[in-house]
């Protein structure tokens, strides 16, 4: 935090409009605490208010303004790239968007407040037709609450800044190692699912080649190909593989009765 | 769950992406089988 003090007091006002502006557009930067720093930095007269909030409002509101429209051009794929990392890629783009629909205005407001959540919610926005209007005037409003919340943290408690200063480089050993207690924990996780999913691998795999050969034999009437994808199948312009048909893979049991037991079944995904 | 209900069931190894890669035809998804996700619009 002390760089960032010297940083701030150096380069002012360009330096904090970059760092609210990076991390708009989705960039690990921490724009909260720049912010808190150029409100003590106000209080000790070495930034001007009238000058940093409205600078720090417009980069913020560009920021999210260029994801908005990244969502909007790329439709659900930018959605589906980022749940790609999700538990569940499958369900994902579906709750996402169900949830965002339900409370996008309120989310709007206060994502700026939830780390991973405030990135998510312009391209949502885009993704999902809001009006340009209607997401400026929202968004605009959750800038403005984060802007305004954390520069009025720096410009009151500008004295407590130079102890937590002292303490910083402590806290950050101890963040560095909540962080990797996180990582360890999040690989655990996805061995213990590659474990779990292991179960899944005595189901028979067939190479491309070996399903093309099978489809031009005579048992090819025989042959069920299967398109078991969820997510793909938002963008109008998806394609599957000629003449499979799709089941729901979150709907099986019900899908299953549709199936004739004669017939041999290939399942694929993405 | 296939395989359990007696279903002779088999997992095509690299998906679509494996099947296009080997240059096999490919047809657009049906529009009523479209997922279709809320919008504001």
């Amino acid at each position: 935090m002390t760089d960032l003090v010297a940083l701030i007091s150096k380069h002012g006002y360009g330096l904090v409009i970059a760092i609210v502006f990076a991390e708009a557009i989705g960039l690990p930067v921490p724009a909260a605490l720049a912010m808190v720093v150029a409100g003590a930095a106000v209080a000790g007269h070495i930034l001007r208010a009238p000058v940093l909030l409205p600078m720090a409002l417009v980069a913020m509101v560009l920021g999210d303004t260029l994801l908005f429209f990244a969502g909007r051009s790329t439709g659900w794929r930018l959605l589906g790239f980022l749940c790609k990392v999700s538990a569940n890629p499958e369900t994902c783009i579906l709750r996402s968007a169900e949830s965002f629909y339900k409370r996008g205005k309120t989310t709007l407001v206060i994502a700026k407040f939830i780390p991973g959540v405030n990135t998510m919610g312009p391209p949502l926005a885009g993704s999902m037709k809001m009006r340009f209007s209607l997401f400026l005037r929202f968004d605009a409003m959750g800038a403005a609450l984060y802007i305004l919340a954390y520069f009025a943290l720096g410009f009151a408690g500008r004295d407590f800044l130079k102890a937590m200063g002292d303490t910083f480089q402590t806290a950050g050993h101890a963040m560095e190692e909540i962080l990797l207690a996180g990582v360890v924990v999040y690989l655990a996780y996805r061995i213990w699912l590659m474990k779990k999913n292991r179960v899944y691998r005595v189901v028979p795999r067939i190479q491309v080649q070996e399903l093309i050969e099978k489809l031009k034999s005579e048992d090819a009437d025989k042959i069920l190909v299967v398109d078991v994808r969820s997510h793909g199948y938002y963008d109008p312009e998806a394609a599957r593989i000629k003449g499979s048909i799709r089941i729901e893979p979150n709907n099986l049991e019900e899908e299953l009765q549709k199936f004739p037991k004669e017939k041999d079944i290939y399942l694929y995904c993405t | 769950m296939l395989r359990e209900k007696g279903f002779n069931a088999f997992i095509l190894v690299g998906g679509l992406a494996a099947w296009r890669r080997a240059g096999q035809p490919v047809e657009s998804v049906p529009r009523e089988d479209l997922v279709k996700l809320p919008t504001f619009s």
